[in-house]
């Protein structure tokens, strides 16, 4: 798995809302203007990736893997921050911020298999292995 | 829906309120992963290892029942919400010591291959946890 400028600052803004959030709501703080910008920063990194690989897509950047199984991914991340946002909000409590704070760390793990799926595994058994095995492998995580 | 303006300061102590929420949120992505891989998996290769994706289905539907049945209030969802995620601690641990001890007849992952190690462990968590809100959240008469 290539580690380019996407995943790296994929990660960074989705661990970041993690922490944000799970910091807020160990300090038992309903979600407030800093996690919902920082889960709203998610979302905007997605949107962005989404129209830079149609971007590279359309400027004639194959990807190795299944294109339907990177938009799958990618679709499904997008709705994440959304699905999170209304299920926090629907009981504003501490608790909303870690139902946020999942949101963040799942999106990164969507990521590294994005990656996979546009660079390619380096091994064809790799394909079928755990994401987090990778992540172990690659000393990412 | 709209925000419940309730003066209490804590979080609410049902069983779909509160922490629930997260609970209900870690098992909605479990529910989205296991069936989104299940679904790529028989899509794909399913003549590779018929029995190993019809477990993965399995695995999906499990969590998607745990995941409604968990966010359902009432008695009888609470049942419900006690048989999956029974079926799903058994699954955990019949398949997660199957795929330890008799490797060669599990050659394809499924979400619970080696006690769910390549999600971090937490298919073999979540169960437990599950459980136990359940146990200390039971309608009493």
């Amino acid at each position: 798995m290539t580690l380019d400028a996407w995943f790296i600052i994929g990660t960074i803004v989705g661990l970041a809302s993690t922490v944000i959030c799970v910091v807020a709501a160990v300090l038992k703080k309903k979600p407030n203007d800093v996690t919902l910008l920082g889960l709203a920063a998610v979302e905007l990194f997605i949107v962005v990736y989404a129209i830079g690989s149609l971007v590279r897509v359309l400027g004639g950047q194959n990807m190795v893997g299944e294109a339907w199984e990177f938009w799958g991914y990618m679709f499904t991340a997008a709705m994440l921050p959304v699905a999170g946002f209304y299920w926090a909000m629907m009981e504003r409590t501490h608790w909303s911020n870690y139902v946020m704070g999942a949101v963040g760390v799942t999106v990164v793990v969507m990521l590294a298999r994005m990656a996979q799926i546009w660079y390619g595994t380096t091994m064809a058994a790799q394909a079928l292995q755990p994401l987090y095995l990778h992540l172990m492998q690659q000393g990412i995580g | 829906m709209s925000t419940p303006d309730t003066t209490a300061q804590e979080a609410p102590h049902g069983r779909t309120t509160g922490a629930g929420r997260l609970l209900i949120t870690v098992y909605g992505i479990f529910a989205i992963s296991a069936t989104a891989r299940a679904g790529y998996q028989i899509a794909t290769h399913f003549a590779d290892a018929p029995l190993a994706y019809l477990l993965s289905a399995f695995a999906a539907v499990v969590y998607i029942v745990a995941t409604i049945s968990l966010a359902k209030p009432g008695r009888g969802w609470a049942k419900l919400a006690v048989v999956a995620i029974c079926i799903e601690l058994v699954g955990v641990l019949v398949i997660g010591a199957l795929s330890v001890f008799d490797s060669a007849a599990f050659p394809h992952d499924t979400v619970w291959s080696t006690f769910g190690r390549g999600y971090g462990f937490v298919p073999l968590l979540l169960p437990i946890i599950g459980l136990i809100w359940l146990y200390r959240h039971r309608e009493v008469k």
